[in-house]
């Protein structure tokens, strides 16, 4: 059927609102073709050829020449299908919306499709902006730009009706001064700069403050006591903080898997005796920790996994030439885990040594940040409570914990008879993202036999 | 419109001094108001006199105050700004519309060889009290030359004043305060934000022209940007107070001279900045704010200044635009990394 189309008076340069008709290229009953010059036309700024935008017969020429016409209104009825056949009602004619569509509108009103019209572009976009979908939450509606406070009295938000959430804790106040390099020291061994006061120049927080925060012992832990609700609230900070989120991170890190083993150590103990009595070990203090210390070095050669690193970052297990064994002890201040350096290095008697000066600096409360880090095992002896065993966890960036249980004299089956025997338990913790069962297993059945039978260090 | 010119305020309230203004209409109030105050003030551009300017920000002001102040000029920048440069030397104070931003280029000469040196050149003998107005900035969908934000190669330029409202209420007093500077001052429009809506009190200006202000108060973090950046910062704010967080929000309203004070004082106490433009990150204000608040917040800063901006590529075809412009959800993710370093 025929089909009519208007083409309207375009705005072909910005801003304009009308123009005067200067020739028509065709006349009622032509042929035209897309981009066919229909007509020239002058506006305030130059004389223009129109193309025709569609292929059809020209039917209406709705203005004449010399005639000046606004921006929108139709100038040519075009039948873009005149070899249709005759259309049951006259086809409506719709009016093309101008070519950047925004003429069709008010300058500075909203044209429907939600854009403010403008004379160039499509214009902006009215109303809010809003936010990608994020849990769930709904997009607010937004204020208008706020009208600016008066200079003195910052403003807060623009009167919009967000019911705020009760503002998370903010320490008040200015941020402590403290070069980068000494916020990351600051983060990585758990001290709160705002609870620190700089020795610097202008208060500045230096690295010998942060190193000092860790280092000396707490007089006594801050607490207030209530009478009234019989509860004692002690800030959290220092090491126990620190200890706190290497325990978080590592248990919810590291996927933990705990082995058990009871082993008769009467040799180790006899062992130790004869050592008491040996020229050799007169002035050193040889313990079951001692041999524990040994036993784990000698069976890590084996068994290299459980002093491995899971490296994340690097997406790298990171396999040690060398054991940095941490010992887990007991302080006044709490948690400390200082480390023997190159343990595998060491003799039995340097291996004493060096762990009875190791617990009597962390006792004394001066064991520095430095001896705390960069440990590949750890050894903590429960034993010396009372206490059987354990399931560790394990130091963060290392992959295995060892604990030792306390000696007892407990029945025991040899050959075939019930006796009494120093008995004692043996667990250890893993990461299993680093140290499958068979090498947790063989690495703790080592340990025991080495423990059971001193002699078998022999076949190492 | 066109109200009398005695009642500045329009009538679109009645007699109230508080009336809810679009930025385009409380510009065009003020510069009513500045040719009121002075009769040596002159508008010149292309298409201002009788249409009013593409976007109507001149509009009526032609009928009322006459084809001797309010001129209709030829396509050429360079055209407008030299003749202003002259009007300027004998006594008037002209205020140009550059029709957009990428039309600014022709005219470039003229503002940094002359505009910008002139007082310099005759040792202060020569004031040059002139207003180039720019509407700058995407958003509205426009074709090339139509959406750029030129703002940093004129902060750059010693002897220029660069300055940039956000809102109404600026927009209606910082023109006027414009006009009164004896000194050129680059007004940058947001175009994209000209049909916003907000209260102005036409009867008391809020503050100096050149400085910047808080228009949040928050403690987390520092959120800094002008024009029309700014309704995207506040945006991000509310965004960010229904999770919990609330940023300080600082329109910077002057570009040159910066007014940097209020930021060094805000990141001294947040600790953690995030710098908003539309204009492309390289050797920019931008640029500028973070080198400047490194050197003197260094001691405070929890997390290098961050920066969400255009892209260092030219302006894109309108259909990306979306993609270019700074929004929400890339504040959001700038605040989010600096929150979590």
């Amino acid at each position: 059927m025929p089909q009519f189309k208007q083409f309207p008076m375009p705005d072909t340069a910005e801003g304009l609102t009308e123009a005067e008709i200067l020739t028509w290229n065709v006349k009622v009953g032509d042929a035209v073709k897309v981009n066919q010059i229909i007509v020239e036309i002058e506006t305030a700024k130059a004389a223009v050829e129109l193309p025709c935008p569609w292929d059809g017969v020209v039917t209406e020429l709705l203005a004449e020449v010399g005639q000046t016409v606004n921006v929108g209104v139709p100038i040519i009825t075009i039948d873009v299908d005149p070899s249709g056949a005759a259309a049951p009602a006259p086809a409506p004619v719709a009016a093309e919306p101008a070519t950047n569509g925004a003429s069709s509108g008010k300058i500075g009103e909203e044209m429907p499709g939600g854009r403010i019209a403008t004379l160039v572009g499509y214009g902006p976009r009215a109303g809010a902006a809003k936010r990608r979908a994020r849990k769930g939450s709904e997009p607010e509606p937004v204020a208008a730009v706020v009208a600016p406070p008066a200079p003195a009295a910052p403003v807060a938000a623009p009167a919009a009706p967000v019911a705020a959430p009760a503002p998370v804790a903010q320490p008040g106040g200015y941020v402590p001064l403290a070069k980068p390099p000494v916020r990351k020291l600051a983060k990585d061994l758990g001290v709160d700069l705002y609870a620190l006061t700089g020795s610097g120049a202008n208060g500045v927080i230096t690295r010998e403050d942060v190193e000092q925060a860790v280092a000396v012992p707490v007089p006594a832990p801050v607490s207030t006591v209530d009478n009234g609700s019989r509860e004692r609230r002690v800030q959290i900070k220092g090491v126990r903080k620190a200890t706190a989120q290497a325990m978080v991170d590592s248990a919810f890190t590291a996927p933990h898997v705990t082995e058990f083993l009871t082993i008769d150590v009467t040799p180790m103990m006899e062992l130790r005796a004869r050592l008491k009595t040996s020229p050799a070990f007169r002035d050193v203090k040889v313990t079951p920790l001692t041999f524990a210390a040994k036993a784990v070095i000698l069976a890590a050669k084996r068994t290299p996994d459980v002093n491995a690193t899971w490296d994340a970052a690097a997406g790298e297990i990171v396999y040690k030439d060398y054991v940095h064994l941490g010992i887990a002890a007991a302080t006044p201040r709490g948690l400390v885990v200082p480390k023997v350096r190159d343990a595998d290095a060491m003799s039995l008697r340097e291996l004493a040594v060096a762990l009875d000066q190791l617990a009597t600096t962390a006792r004394d409360g001066k064991t520095s940040p430095a001896d705390m880090m960069g440990g590949t095992f750890t050894i903590t002896n429960v034993g010396v409570f009372g206490v059987d065993t354990g399931t560790p966890i394990i130091n963060p960036g290392e992959s295995a914990i060892l604990a030792l249980g306390a000696i007892r004299d407990m029945p025991w089956v040899v050959d075939g008879q019930v006796v009494p025997r120093k008995v004692c338990q043996l667990a250890l913790s893993f990461d299993h993202r680093v140290v499958d069962g068979q090498q947790g297993s063989q690495f703790l059945a080592d340990v025991g036999a080495l423990l059971a039978d001193p002699g078998m260090a022999m076949t190492y | 419109m066109a109200a009398p010119t005695m009642n500045r305020a329009g009538s679109d309230s009645g007699d109230s001094a508080v009336q809810t203004l679009t930025i385009s209409k409380a510009l065009n109030m003020g510069l009513r108001a500045a040719m009121e105050a002075n009769p040596k003030v002159l508008m010149m551009g292309e298409d201002i006199g009788k249409l009013g300017g593409v976007f109507r920000i001149t509009d009526g002001l032609q009928k009322d105050f006459g084809e001797q102040r309010v001129l209709d000029t030829p396509l050429a920048e360079s055209g407008i700004i030299g003749t202003a440069v002259g009007l300027a030397i004998r006594g008037y104070r002209p205020v140009c519309e550059i029709q957009f931003d990428g039309f600014i280029f022709p005219g470039f000469d003229q503002i940094v060889s002359q505009v910008a040196k002139l007082h310099y050149r005759t040792q202060g003998k020569n004031k040059l009290p002139m207003v180039i107005r720019v509407p700058f900035g995407g958003g509205i969908g426009a074709v090339e030359h139509h959406s750029e934000s030129p703002e940093s190669y004129f902060a750059h330029t010693a002897g220029l004043k660069v300055v940039s409202c956000s809102n109404p209420t600026d927009a209606y007093w910082m023109i006027q305060q414009a006009i009164d500077c004896d000194d050129p001052v680059l007004f940058f429009e947001p175009k994209r934000r000209y049909y916003e809506k907000a209260p102005v009190d036409t009867t008391k200006a809020p503050g100096p022209l050149f400085e910047s202000r808080v228009l949040r108060s928050g403690t987390a973090a520092t959120l800094v940007g002008y024009g029309p950046m700014i309704r995207v910062c506040l945006d991000a704010a509310n965004a960010a107070a229904e999770d919990g967080t609330e940023l300080e929000v600082i329109d910077l309203r002057t570009l040159s001279p910066l007014d940097l004070g209020p930021v060094y004082d805000s990141v001294r106490r947040t600790g953690r900045l995030v710098v908003v433009s539309e204009a492309p990150s390289e050797s920019s204000i931008t640029s500028e704010i973070a080198a400047k608040v490194q050197q003197e917040c260094f001691y405070s800063l929890q997390a290098p200044v961050l920066r969400v901006t255009g892209f260092d590529t030219p302006y894109p075809p309108s259909k990306l635009e979306e993609e270019f412009l700074p929004d929400l959800d890339r504040v959001l993710h700038a605040v989010d990394r600096s929150l979590a370093w």
